[in-house]
């Protein structure tokens, strides 16, 4: 099964929930459950290219290491969190339904740290 | 642990705990505050005098039932000498409207006054069902808003009264207070805190209510076993309104008191003078002679654009602007009805001078 | 109709939501580059953001930067005093630092080819708009459970800053007499506490009680344990570490405290603060002229530090997007650690919620504010907050609920019920020698702090903390409460405390007409 190679980055303070490390290599599958579920269970029928909303379940799943809920809240991040894909705004490139390609940055900042 | 005894008679066992005050109180003495605190805002605020006509705005619902029952045993027990009237409004929302003024109905009975009942179909032509099946569920709220205030006013002058009551509640307020600054209504959130608000030739309205929990509202009819329908409009808010209601329950859950604290900061704030010079003066609707801010009343737009079938597009000042480049109005158009005050005009100079 | 569900549905506005930006993908300001961030629908590129958030900035501070307008319409920006930087370690402060020290501090004057500051050194384009900047960080760890001491960490981030004095301030610093007398004119007297009920909770009556001396972070703890609400903290936490600040900006002879919130904690800020009712200062939330005691005489007039907010138009996501591109460090701090439970955090909830959907909200709501002023007249200002004082605030409590029979108005109101009748007011009215309270000397917003409670029953007295016996129940208040300078509202008294752990109300000589005010005051010994 062939992959996507990105780089992802936390900033503003978001990297504290993901081991205080800043700078993470993620590959995902080209092609994921439609349901974003992330467990590596029996095949699922219905899949889609790999896109925002499955690196974001991904992330929560695989990679965070605590509080998901500052994180996420439902399907997508939580509101308060900046995403850049490759350095541009994602609400340029379709928010969650953005298609990865490989060597693509995605970077997260949180916004809510305050004053 | 023993039951608590009541914090304010130290007597009886208390039953319930006010979330105006947090005290734990009887069910007598809880009868007894919550009137005597709207007979305090009715006597502090000095809003009747002896022989005035008064409407209670009725929906069937707890706030404007609570109202009717309190009004009357205040009117009674402190020789107000009010003249009392129920006033309904049928939105025309069946399933919902239908079914509350039949609790009204019997509210005209229980409490012995005499009822009116106006409808949207009977002034605009239209009831909200069709409205909506026009428009669709989402800005119905704002149409059946001031098709309503408008209504009440002019069902009050058919019933030649001085003053309409509402059950608008200290919850009701707090809310929109916060939607008021949210959405930048600078003329709006300098009136809402104001227990009776006038026109330059409307009836007064007044809210006995506004510092009344809808909490507490809701346990004094149930304490008193009051008939009132308890349905929520089958029209829900739209999704802002909806956000501003839940975060405004959210912070009562972490402060009781939030409610009140939000009211008193709404009246210890007020636009700032140079503020209010650049705002718009009040002037009359030149199509159906109610007060408004605009050559053209919000009702008359809204009703033109339902029969121009451009209703969607006459919410804002922008659209309307949109509706007059379609043209003037058509001379066989739907209007409401001229509107005459039963009360003599007051001209803006004079009233200034007082 | 009184009610159809939707009371505010009456004419009201529409919030239409829009699309999140306009249909051109390009930055609308330079036109070349495509865009790389959407800010209130509008679409910047990554080289236009900078330029756009430092002009804001510079827009928002400049024109308050000297002391009057004076009369050229471009005057030399030259401040009376030196500059004090609010410093959380978060988003907006750490911007904040950044820009300030970019444009203010970090170039050095020109010299002439003998290697001479270019006319002279004491050459008005040499000096710098600020003397000197000092950087304060208000360590909270005390005031939480597994929250970690953070000031070695915010010294770090500091280090590419070196023009700038590093202070570093704990939140007990509050209850510490020795940090007092290095911040104060005055000495201290001695610390004040105020009683607590059977509950662990102070008590509607605010009544002044003696108060054992207790260690600084132990003084802190006892403080935020007698609190009702998690509200009550955060709001509590705010108002110390603004009030150290200010202190401590007073102490270096500053003219402006500049803090990091951005338009987005801005709004946040607002409505938080007129949900816990405080809508007399208002203004102050969005830019504050603080003397301290809130006395303005003309001897004090160099005294008067202005706080300035000059991220007040950037958002929080420009915030964020102009400290990734430049690399600025965010520390960042748990979410414990920013007192923000209860109102302050539903609010933030709420606010950052409907930025996502409605992005004018935050700015509409700044805008709104900004058009408003208290309609009351103030009577000096709260001894805790030290924000502007309300008139009538006790009338207005009174008038809107009935907490005791004791009070002679409802005598008449009574009469229907044959019931409630034997309480007269002399059975239930208060005992004749009460403690001095101080009540009339708190803000509404501060008396909710200390007495709104919960709706899901009290909070657990706190049972670390460790009272003598001897004592009635009382906890400490910050230092600045019972500081011994005059306020006007208390006319030449001041609150002294005697060596036995007396409160008495001291006059200044010659003010025999408010003997009554001060009898009421005086402990029966």
């Amino acid at each position: 099964m062939s992959t996507i190679d990105l780089t992802i980055e936390f900033g503003g303070g978001l990297e504290l929930l993901f081991g205080n490390v800043r700078s993470h290599a993620v590959s995902l599958p080209t092609r994921v459950p439609a349901s974003n579920s992330t467990t590596l269970s029996p095949p699922v029928s219905t899949t889609k290219p790999a896109d925002v909303d499955y690196l974001i379940h991904h992330l929560r799943d695989h990679v965070l290491k605590e509080r998901p809920e500052l994180f996420m809240e439902g399907d997508t991040v939580r509101p308060g969190i900046l995403v850049l894909i490759n350095d541009t705004d994602w609400e340029l490139e379709g928010e969650g339904s953005y298609q990865l390609c490989d060597c693509d940055e995605i970077v997260f900042i949180s916004t809510l740290h305050g004053g | 642990m023993a039951p608590a005894s009541c914090a304010l008679c130290q007597n009886a066992k208390a039953i319930l705990k006010r979330p105006k005050t947090g005290q734990q109180i009887c069910k007598e003495c809880f009868f007894f505050v919550f009137e005597t605190e709207i007979h305090h805002t009715i006597t502090q605020a000095a809003l009747f005098k002896p022989g005035d006509r008064v409407a209670i705005g009725a929906s069937g619902g707890k706030d404007s039932t609570v109202l009717a029952y309190v009004m009357k045993t205040l009117n009674e027990r402190y020789n107000y000498g009010l003249d009392l009237y129920l006033l309904s409004i049928d939105e025309g929302i069946t399933g919902y409207r239908d079914d509350s003024l039949q609790t009204v109905k019997r509210n005209q009975l229980q409490y012995n006054m005499p009822l009116k009942i106006l409808s949207y179909e009977e002034l605009y032509g239209w009831t909200m069902d069709a409205i909506v099946s026009e428009i669709g569920k989402k800005n119905n709220c704002t149409f059946c808003g001031v098709f309503r205030r408008q209504a009440l006013d002019r069902g009050a002058s058919s019933l030649n009264v001085d003053h309409v009551v509402t059950g608008h509640n200290a919850d009701d307020i707090a809310e929109t207070v916060l939607m008021n600054i949210m959405r930048g209504d600078i003329a709006r959130l300098g009136r809402c805190t104001m227990i009776c608000t006038q026109g330059e030739d409307t009836i007064k309205r007044s809210k006995p209510f506004k510092y009344a929990y809808e909490k507490e509202i809701v346990m004094y009819a149930y304490f008193k076993k009051l008939d009132y329908f308890s349905t929520e409009c089958i029209y829900s808010p739209d999704a802002y309104r909806g956000h501003a209601r839940t975060f405004l329950k959210d912070l009562e859950a972490a402060r009781p008191s939030a409610i009140i604290d939000i009211i008193h900061s709404g009246e210890a704030f007020e636009v700032r003078d140079d503020v209010k010079a650049t705002q718009k003066p009040q002037q009359t609707c030149k199509r159906c002679g109610y007060m408004s801010s605009n050559e053209l009343c919000k009702a008359c737009t809204l009703l033109e654009g339902l029969e121009r079938g451009v209703a969607n597009s006459v919410i804002t000042d922008k659209a309307r602007k949109k509706l007059d480049a379609m043209g003037p109005a058509p001379d066989n158009l739907r209007t409401i009805p001229i509107f005459r005050s039963p009360l003599p005009a007051v001209s803006i100079e004079s009233s200034q001078d007082q | 109709m009184s009610s159809c569900g939707n009371p505010i549905a009456e004419d009201a506005a529409l919030m239409p939501r829009r699309f999140k930006f306009d249909k051109v993908r390009d930055c609308i300001k330079c036109k070349l580059n495509p865009g790389n961030i959407v800010i209130r629908h509008a679409v910047y590129c990554k080289d236009c953001l900078t330029p756009l958030v430092t002009l804001k900035f510079r827009r928002a501070l400049e024109p308050l930067v000297n002391a009057s307008s004076g009369t050229s319409k471009r005057p030399k920006l030259k401040a009376s005093g030196s500059l004090t930087l609010g410093f959380s370690g978060g988003l907006g402060s750490s911007v904040l630092l950044d820009i300030v020290y970019k444009t203010y501090f970090a170039n050095q004057p020109s010299v002439d080819p003998s290697g001479e500051p270019r006319g002279g050194a004491n050459h008005p384009r040499n000096t710098n708009v600020w003397s000197s900047c000092a950087v304060c960080y208000v360590e909270v760890c005390n005031a939480f459970t597994e929250t970690r001491d953070r000031t070695e960490e915010i010294r770090t981030a500091l280090a590419p800053y070196p023009k700038f004095d590093f202070i570093p301030l704990r939140l007990e610093d509050a209850f510490d007499a020795s940090w007092w007398s290095k911040v104060a004119t005055t000495p201290d007297q001695s610390q004040l506490g105020l009683e607590l009920g059977k509950d662990g909770l102070c008590t509607e009556g605010f009544h002044l009680a003696a108060c054992p001396t207790l260690p600084p972070a132990a003084a802190l703890r006892s403080y935020l344990a007698s609190l009702p609400t998690q509200t009550a903290v955060s709001s509590a936490i705010k108002v110390i570490v603004r009030l150290l600040l200010l202190y401590t900006a007073r102490s270096r002879q500053s003219s402006h405290l500049l803090l990091g919130t951005s338009l987005t904690t801005l709004s946040i800020s607002l409505v938080s603060s007129i949900s816990q009712g405080g809508g007399h200062s208002i203004l102050e939330e969005l830019q504050e002229e603080w003397t301290c005691g809130g006395e303005s005489t003309t001897s004090e007039k160099l005294n008067v530090i202005r706080v300035v907010r000059p991220l007040r138009d950037v958002t929080m996501k420009e915030c964020a997007a102009f400290g990734w591109w430049n690399s600025i460090a965010v520390v960042g701090r748990d979410k414990q650690a920013r007192a923000s439970a209860g109102i302050p955090g539903l609010t933030q909830d709420f606010i950052v919620g409907l930025e996502k959907d409605y992005p004018s909200t935050v700015s509409t709501i700044a805008r709104t504010c900004a058009k408003l002023e208290p309609k009351s007249a103030s009577r000096g200002s709260c001894i805790l907050c030290q924000r502007p004082l309300q008139e009538g605030l006790e009338d207005w409590k009174n008038r809107i609920s009935i907490r005791s029979y004791s009070d002679a108005k409802l005598t008449s109101d009574l009469c229907h019920l044959p019931l409630l009748a034997p309480f007269g007011a002399s059975e239930l009215s208060t005992p004749p020698h009460q403690p001095p309270s101080i009540l009339t000397h708190l803000c509404y917003s501060c008396q909710a702090t200390f007495t709104s409670r919960s709706s899901r029953g009290p909070k657990p007295a706190p049972s670390s903390i460790d009272v003598s016996g001897a004592l009635p129940l009382s906890t400490p208040l910050p230092v600045w409460v019972s500081a011994n300078h005059t306020r006007p509202h208390v006319a030449h008294e001041e609150l002294v405390m005697s060596a036995n752990g007396e409160i008495w109300y001291q006059k200044k000589q010659g003010e025999a007409e408010n003997q009554s005010v001060v009898a009421k005051f005086l402990l029966d010994t």
